[in-house]
Formats: structure tokens, C-alpha cells, sequence
């Protein structure tokens, strides 16, 4: 948008170097941002680190001893009353990245391919509405969708779909709905910027020289929206394993996921150390799976590329841009 | 799901040239319609049933009574949920200030000084954005009562708590966007000011600013409905008499939900609404197209 008469001869690199004249170097405006980043993140983090390695001094006291550092309180995390509520968190939210990714993948194609330019702008306002409403409102409305004295169960039962009131609020597919749906926007969203991006020119060269619109798709398309795809994955996995309020309202007391026994600990036991300590193994949770995903899918790009014989790493870096 | 067709075998001589770039109306195609219509009702199913069940006059907002501002008017005669929409709008003005003043000066910093610095600075930004929010309020927590027992007194008020625990997602956030917009900007323009004597102040405030403002009100209108939505923190970091609308509408769940939630919902809806339109307005006045506007909204990632 903004017009510079750049002189032909020299386009002026954006990130120049050279003698200044300002008096104040200009990184310094980072500054600020800096301090605040440290004082109230890294050190905040690195103060429950060191937590994580005390022990409660009673049941009235927050601040933990940590006089005698040890992992006891990380091997209690791992004891059976707590982690097989890791395990279901990691599972509803591997489920939900997975169906989040199954919903968004075509209607973001639809959404920046299909559906005309001039309407384009004002479908992705419309999607962005639910993305800014509140969560808890959001959440809230499900509850009253699925609620066994709700409308859609008297309904459903009027019309001879179902014949006893509807069993999905306090179950887990209850919470995988409500998952699902808070987070389905940030799938859609980096989704609809891969597709959006990508040169219509690169799909219609791929069918123009025969490829069938399937082979098209995944040969063409999906490999260049990959980023998107994989951007999407972690938007949507990261902020799902820390979700505990979907659980507590549609799952009730039994769905309950990582984040709330955390919370449980802070709030109501009191035994800031075990929470610590769980804090820190949801953060592990979250990257060794990251990790291992990542893996895997090195794994199957080096055995896609070594099947194909056309690679398009050169069209991806010029698309990509 | 998949879209495959199978009896599309393109025969070249059959197919007329002209036809090539028309989009077809056959079943696949039809198909991603059905599948996007589907999407946003399911989008929309809980925001409509919340804005319909705020008319309920029932006593419990799950039972429909009958149509009636009842819950409008529990909100207007009740303090409490009024007091809560009041904290909410006041931390989320101060935190997104906050915000979006250090996350522009870092994103310019990092859109016209890249360096080595730069690196470690985006990593810090990526990793405060990847870090679970419950994972941030246990920390912030007894961070906050640590720095209180230190003789930092300002740390045990719950305005100030809020203000900057809502602000750090958020300066992130807007350091984001603004270097995304600044380094598609020319630096010739700032540095022609230089070669007339601009001094660097009216350089910044007539050159550089101007050019950052759309990036900057979007920016700061992102981090007021952020802070607006923020729950999981506030509980967690909130002082007695100090209780955000999130954490106010979260204990009333857990006690009996009442149709003034529904009817507050909505009034908060409205204002995310306008709050929404005016970032999509100040970015398609700098020129952003729908895929940049995506980028910002979700802030920069993609």
C-alpha cells in the first residue's frame, strides 16, 4: 500500500546497515518489552521450576520448603491417581487436533479457493466471529445444546431420533465436541492464509497437464499448504492440552484434564510443589509429543519425496512467499 | 471428506479450452458448499442459542420460560455482574495500553534493527505465546506473592495483577503485528525526514507512526478483547473485590446458570462485535487483503 518512489538503480535493502544519525540505536525499543518478558514470564516460569522440586510443609502453607531439592514431587505426578488423567488429556487432544485439522482442511480450501474474491473478505469476518466471542460463552451455549433438559434433546426426542434424554453433557465425546469447536477457528485460520496464498496458476498448470483434481489436491496443493497445516496442528494441540475450563463445564467432574488437577493444587490443596511439578510435565507432555510428531512427519516426507519423481521444493520456496 | 473424483479423466480433445478456468458446479464442488454450510452453523450454533436463551424468563437459563427481558433487567438491578463488566473493561483498556505501546516498540525495534538479538527476542515471543495459559497463572500466582512478601506492595493490588498478566500474551501479540507491518515499509521515507532535520522525535511522530497506526490500533484493540476473554489466568491471579467478568459468569457455572449470564453474554458479544469490525476497518483501510487480515487476527501465526 505503501508508495515509495524508489530510485530504479538501487531497490534499498529494508534491513540496511550503516552510520546512523539517530542518537539512540533503535534495538533498544525492544527493550522494554524485554524486561517485561523476563520479570513477569521467564522468572515467574523458573520460580515454579524451583518449586517443582520442594515439598508442602503443611497443609496451611503455600510456599514450599525447597531446603532439600529432590524429584519426589515429579515421580508423585507420575503415581496412578494422577496419570491417567495425562494420558486422557494427551488423548482428547491429539483426538481434537486430529478432527479439528479433518473439519477445517476442506472448508478452508472451499473458503479461499471456492467461494468468490468479493465474498471472501466478509466469510472470514463471519468465521472470525466465534474465534472472539467469549469461551466461557461459547462453552456455555454447548452446555444448553447438549444438555439432557435442553431444547435439542426434547427435540431429537419429539421427533423419534432418540428415545431417552440426550447422554452427551458429563461424558467425554461431550468435552471432544466442546474441544473441538473452541478451537476449530485456530485450525481454520493458518489453513485459509496456505491456501489462500498459493498461486492459482500452480493447480491449473498441475490439471492442464493431466492430473486428476485428487492428485491435484494432493499433490499440488496439500504439500504447498503444509505449513499452514502444521502451523495449524500446533495452534490447536499447544492451547488444548493446557484447556481445562471445556472439560469442567461439558464434562463435569469426570472428563477432567491436565490443567485442572494443576489448578486443583494451586487452589484448593494447596501443595504448590505437586503443582509445580505437574506444570512442568504438561510443558514435557507438550514437547516430547511436538517432538515426536515432527519426527514422524520427517519420516513420511523423506518417504513421499523418495516415491515421486517430480519434487516441487522449488515451486514451494517461490509459493510459500 | 475427501473430495475424489474419479470419472473426471480428461480426455484433451474433448474439452473445450475456454471452459478450463469456469468453476463447475459437479458434486465435489457442491459437496465443499454442503460442508461449509455445515461449518458455520456448527460455528454459530452456541453463539445463536446463547442470544436466544438471554430473552428466557425462566428461572433457570437451561428451561425456556418464555420470551422476556427478564435477564436484561436482573443485570441492570444486580451489582455484581455490572461491577464485573466494569473491572473487565477497565483491565482490558490498561492492559491492552500496555501492551501495545512495549509490543510496537519492540516490533519496530525488530522489523529495522534485526540482529542477532532478534532471534532470541522472537524465541522469547514464541515461547510466551506457546506456553499454556494455566501453566502462566499457577506461575504468575505466587510470582505475584513473592514480589508482595519482597515489599512490592503494588503486586498484592488486583488491578494492577490483572493488568499486567493480561498484557503479556498481548505485547507479544502486537510486537507480531507490527513488524509484520513494518518491515513491508520502506525505511527510505524515515531516513529521507533524517536528511531534511527532521530531529528523530518528529521523525518518529510525523514519519513512523502514521505508517505503524494501522498495525498499532489493531494491535491494541486485539489485546482489549483478549484480556476481555481471559479466564483461566484472572481466577487464578484476581484479588477479592476485584473479579473480570470472565471469573465472575465461571463461579455463577458452577452454582446454577441463570438467564442475566445469557443476557450479559450477549451485551459482551455486541461489544467483540464492534471491537472485531473496527480492526477488520482500520486494516482494510492500510491495505491489508483478507489473508493478512487472517494473519493479524490470529496474530501472526501461519
Amino acid at each position: 500500500m505503501t508508495m515509495t518512489e524508489a530510485p530504479e538503480e538501487t531497490p534499498a535493502p529494508a534491513a540496511e546497515r550503516g552510520p546512523k544519525r539517530s542518537w539512540v540505536p533503535r534495538s533498544l525499543l525492544a527493550i522494554p518489552a524485554w524486561v517485561w518478558f523476563v520479570i513477569f514470564f521467564a522468572a515467574p516460569v523458573a520460580w515454579i521450576l524451583y518449586y517443582s522440586f520442594g515439598q508442602q510443609v503443611d497443609f496451611f502453607t503455600q510456599i514450599p520448603d525447597v531446603s532439600h531439592p529432590n524429584f519426589h514431587r515429579y515421580t508423585e505426578a507420575f503415581n496412578p491417581s494422577y496419570f491417567p488423567t495425562f494420558k486422557r488429556t494427551l488423548k482428547i487432544s491429539l483426538i481434537g487436533t486430529a478432527l479439528c485439522l479433518i473439519i477445517a482442511l476442506p472448508f478452508s480450501y472451499w473458503l479461499a479457493v471456492k467461494v468468490p474474491q468479493r465474498w471472501r473478505g466478509l466469510m472470514l469476518g463471519i468465521v472470525l466471529v466465534p474465534f472472539w466471542t467469549n469461551f466461557l460463552v461459547r462453552t456455555i451455549g454447548w452446555q444448553l445444546i447438549l444438555s439432557p433438559d435442553g431444547f435439542m434433546s426434547s427435540t431429537l426426542q419429539h421427533l423419534g431420533v432418540i428415545h431417552e434424554p440426550l447422554g452427551l453433557l458429563c461424558t467425554q465425546r461431550g468435552v471432544q465436541i466442546g474441544v473441538v469447536y473452541n478451537y476449530l477457528p485456530l485450525m481454520i485460520l493458518p489453513l485459509f492464509v496456505a491456501f489462500d496464498r498459493m498461486d492459482p496458476a500452480l493447480r491449473e498448470s498441475s490439471k492442464d497437464l493431466g492430473a486428476s483434481r485428487w492428485r491435484t489436491f494432493t499433490q499440488v496443493t496439500l504439500p504447498i499448504a503444509m505449513p499452514g497445516v502444521i502451523a495449524g496442528m500446533l495452534l490447536v494441540f499447544i492451547p488444548l492440552m493446557g484447556d481445562y475450563i471445556t472439560a469442567i463445564l461439558l464434562g463435569c467432574a469426570k472428563g477432567s484434564m491436565a490443567g485442572q488437577l494443576v489448578a486443583s493444587q494451586f487452589d484448593s490443596t494447596l501443595d504448590w510443589s505437586l503443582g509445580s511439578a505437574m506444570a512442568v510435565m504438561l510443558i514435557l507432555f507438550i514437547l516430547v509429543t511436538v517432538f515426536v510428531f515432527a519426527l514422524i512427519g520427517l519420516a513420511l516426507r523423506a518417504a513421499v519425496r523418495s516415491h515421486r519423481k517430480v519434487t516441487l521444493v522449488d515451486v514451494t520456496s517461490d509459493g510459500g512467499k | 471428506m475427501a473430495t475424489q473424483t474419479t470419472e473426471q479423466v480428461p480426455t484433451a480433445a474433448a474439452r473445450p479450452p475456454a471452459k478450463l478456468y469456469k468453476p463447475k458446479a459437479d458434486w465435489a464442488n457442491r459437496a465443499l458448499v454442503l460442508w461449509g454450510i455445515l461449518v458455520f452453523i456448527f460455528l454459530f450454533a452456541p453463539i445463536v442459542v446463547i442470544v436466544v436463551f438471554s430473552f428466557n424468563t425462566g428461572r433457570l437459563l437451561v428451561d425456556w420460560n418464555g420470551f422476556g427481558f427478564d435477564g436484561y433487567q436482573s443485570f441492570l438491578d444486580n451489582p455484581a455482574p455490572r461491577e464485573a463488566v466494569k473491572v473487565s473493561v477497565i483491565v482490558g483498556v490498561f492492559s491492552a495500553i500496555v501492551a501495545t505501546v512495549l509490543g510496537s516498540l519492540a516490533g519496530v525495534a525488530l522489523a529495522r534493527r534485526p540482529g542477532k538479538w532478534s532471534a532470541g527476542f522472537l524465541f522469547f515471543v514464541a515461547l510466551v505465546l506457546v506456553t499454556p495459559e494455566i501453566v502462566d497463572a499457577v506461575a504468575l500466582l505466587p510470582w505475584y506473592v513473592t514480589l508482595g512478601n519482597w515489599g512490592l506492595s503494588a503486586f498484592d493490588n488486583g488491578w494492577v495483577r490483572l493488568i499486567v498478566s493480561h498484557s503479556l500474551f498481548s505485547t507479544a501479540v502486537v510486537a507480531l503485528i507490527v513488524r509484520a507491518r513494518m518491515s513491508g515499509i520502506d525505511e527510505t521515507l524515515e531516513e529521507a525526514a533524517g536528511d531534511l532535520y527532521a530531529p528523530p522525535v518528529r521523525r518518529f511522530t510525523q514519519i513512523t507512526l502514521p505508517l505503524m497506526m494501522p498495525a498499532v490500533l489493531a494491535g491494541a484493540l486485539l489485546s482489549f478483547t483478549l484480556s476481555l476473554d481471559n479466564t483461566i489466568i484472572s481466577s487464578f491471579v484476581q484479588v477479592q473485590g476485584v473479579t473480570p467478568w470472565p471469573v465472575y459468569v465461571f463461579s455463577s457455572v458452577k452454582a446454577s446458570l441463570r438467564p442475566e449470564i445469557a443476557a450479559v453474554s450477549t451485551l459482551m458479544f455486541m461489544l467483540t462485535l464492534v471491537a472485531i469490525g473496527l480492526v477488520a476497518l482500520v486494516l482494510r483501510r492500510g491495505g491489508d487483503s483478507s489473508s493478512d487480515i487472517a494473519r493479524t487476527m490470529t496474530g501472526g501465526g501461519g
